[in-house]
């Protein structure tokens, strides 16, 4: 009587370690997700100064901005035309001191419009000024 | 005759010492991020011609309802100044980089000061934006 040897061996893939790799996955990825780098635009502020003559302001450059227009020099643009009408205005000035643009802004600005409006200017060209209600301001030189 | 016992051979487990030091050097590059503001709701504003912002060790975040936070922990408007050139100390030019992570839709009235802050901190101010071109 001949007896049938059995040739076929069990084999598992290993999981022991299947609790680890998964843990070390997991943390992994949330390492990478709290690590994804930021995009923005960079302001170098020097120290803010408390006051300037009215002066010196008036012979600057201002835009006002309100909730819902915007003021060149006191005449209305649109969003869209601030970057050309800023570069038109500062055309053939070379001093830093020149292209010195005051952004005089309402208290209900939404930042979004804020960001739109000085990153044109800063684009045109321009170095901004912020002129704040305490009569303060702080200079951004591109 | 007696035959002597031969004394048992112990051994630490060693097989999982690679993986109890990935996962200890893992726990410890968590804790260092100690600028965690990831419970702060805030939407970014879009804007174009973006760079990369790179890394910084004073983060200041207005949330949705306008309050304002300094790596993470709240503190009002008065105390900003100092408390951004305390944590900037010495660093020279070049490392005194300030990330401004402001709400979208938040307010002059707020946001204005906060930049004022930075300024006399004599931080450099990173507006942390979303791209435009994006989605």
């Amino acid at each position: 009587m001949k007896f049938r040897r059995s040739t076929k061996l069990l084999v598992d893939v290993p999981a022991v370690a299947s609790g680890d790799i998964a843990f070390n996955l997991i943390v992994f990825f949330l390492v990478c997700a709290s690590t994804q780098p930021d995009t923005g635009r960079s302001q170098i502020l020097p120290k803010s100064e408390q006051t300037q003559e009215q002066k010196e302001q008036d012979e600057h450059l201002t835009v006002d901005l309100k909730r819902n227009a915007i003021l060149i020099n006191g005449d209305p643009v649109k969003v869209s035309e601030v970057k050309a009408r800023v570069k038109a205005k500062l055309a053939g000035k070379s001093r830093p001191d020149d292209r010195v643009v005051i952004v005089k802004s309402t208290d209900d600005v939404p930042y979004h419009a804020w960001i739109e409006v000085t990153s044109q200017i800063e684009d045109a060209g321009g170095i901004i000024t912020l002129q704040l209600e305490e009569e303060r301001t702080v200079d951004v030189p591109q | 005759m007696k035959m002597k016992r031969g004394k048992p051979k112990v051994d630490i487990p060693s097989v999982a010492m690679g993986d109890i030091a990935f996962n200890l050097l893992i726990f410890f590059v968590i804790l260092a991020q100690s600028q965690d503001d990831s419970h702060i709701q805030w939407t970014p504003a879009k804007a174009d011609n973006l760079k990369g912002a790179g890394y910084t060790r004073v983060t200041v975040t207005i949330d949705k309802d306008q309050k304002v936070y300094l790596n993470g922990q709240e503190l009002s408007e008065g105390q900003l100044a100092s408390r951004i050139e305390s944590n900037l100390g010495d660093a020279p030019a070049g490392q005194r980089k300030v990330m401004l992570k402001a709400h979208s839709d938040c307010t002059a009235a707020k946001f204005e000061p906060v930049i004022e802050a930075i300024s006399q901190a004599g931080g450099e101010l990173v507006h942390i934006l979303e791209d435009k071109k994006q989605k």
